[in-house]
């Protein structure tokens, strides 16, 4: 399969003729980093899988307010951090409904899509208790490692607010597990 | 920092989650199958300068027109002012309101050597 940069999968985005083959270059390069992305915000398989056919799909039909200035993945995992969020506020809003929640590390170390150990699940458990932003900057500096210049494009917030989001982050979760201890 | 060190020493970096085989190969097809036809863009949107510029040129000739139709409306406070300021110095309204009740200087006097 033919590979292409960032560039010109952007040139082909911006054509008609050349659109849809562009953004099947797009997934298929993308496609995967995406999900990981995502996996780690919103952490069972269904959900990713769900937030990633919606990224693709909201990009597609907002192809026109695609400019070419940003890098084609920028602009992805924005609409895809967005919509992890989204779909985190509608699972919280259920759960307060209906009353019951079910512990995150138990319920991870239930998927069969989990391969952890049980520290991993309380990690995971610590990091679903912070709020949205602590959540989502954990994730990527922690994991994805991405720097906090490229996190300040994705989430629209600034370099230092990010960096006071991280440290409180790693404090509360360390806490967590010092409680434990 | 030492908080982050204390995490990684306990838990580690490693991706803990697992996706069902194969579902990378087939995300593509997946993807691409759900996606609708792309309409062409909108002449509407292509056209909306032209139709702002249109509308601007509207606007212009319909405020000269009213600009034209009333001239005196540019200079409104000038009008009455100088009514008032060219009365004051003479008797001009005492004048119309005697001519109003068809009165002389003479009827003024006699009217005024009865009180």
């Amino acid at each position: 399969m033919e590979k292409y940069d960032d560039q010109q999968i952007r040139q082909m985005l911006l054509k008609p003729e050349t659109q849809r083959r562009g953004f099947e270059a797009c997934v298929r390069q993308y496609g995967e980093q995406l999900y990981w992305q995502v996996r780690k915000i919103v952490l069972t398989h269904e959900d990713a899988n769900d937030v990633v056919q919606n990224t693709f799909l909201k990009a597609w039909n907002a192809l026109d307010s695609f400019e070419g200035e940003s890098r084609v993945l920028t602009w992805l995992s924005r609409i895809a951090i967005n919509e992890s969020l989204d779909l985190l506020r509608r699972n919280k809003l259920r759960i307060t409904v209906s009353g019951e929640e079910p512990s995150v590390a138990s319920s991870l170390i239930a998927d069969s899509y989990f391969d952890g150990s049980e520290t991993e699940a309380l990690l995971q458990e610590a990091i679903a208790q912070l709020p949205d932003v602590q959540r989502t900057v954990f994730q990527l500096r922690y994991f994805e490692e991405l720097k906090y210049s490229d996190i300040s494009h994705l989430l629209g917030t600034s370099e230092g607010a990010l960096k006071a989001s991280y440290h409180i982050a790693v404090k509360k979760i360390s806490e967590f597990f010092k409680a434990r201890d | 920092m030492k908080e982050e060190k204390y995490i990684e020493e306990l838990v580690g970096k490693r991706n803990p989650f697992v996706v069902p085989e194969g579902y990378f190969e087939q995300l593509t097809d997946q993807v691409m199958q759900s996606l609708p036809e792309r309409r062409p863009r909108a002449k509407a949107i292509w056209m909306r300068p032209v139709f702002y510029a249109a509308a601007s040129v509207c606007a212009l000739f319909v405020c000269a027109a009213v600009w034209l139709a009333w001239p005196q409306a540019s200079a409104p406070s000038q009008g009455p002012m100088a009514e008032v300021v060219q009365q004051e110095p003479d008797d001009t309204f005492f004048d119309e309101a005697a001519d109003y009740m068809m009165l002389d200087n003479q009827d003024i006097y006699a009217y005024l050597s009865d009180y």
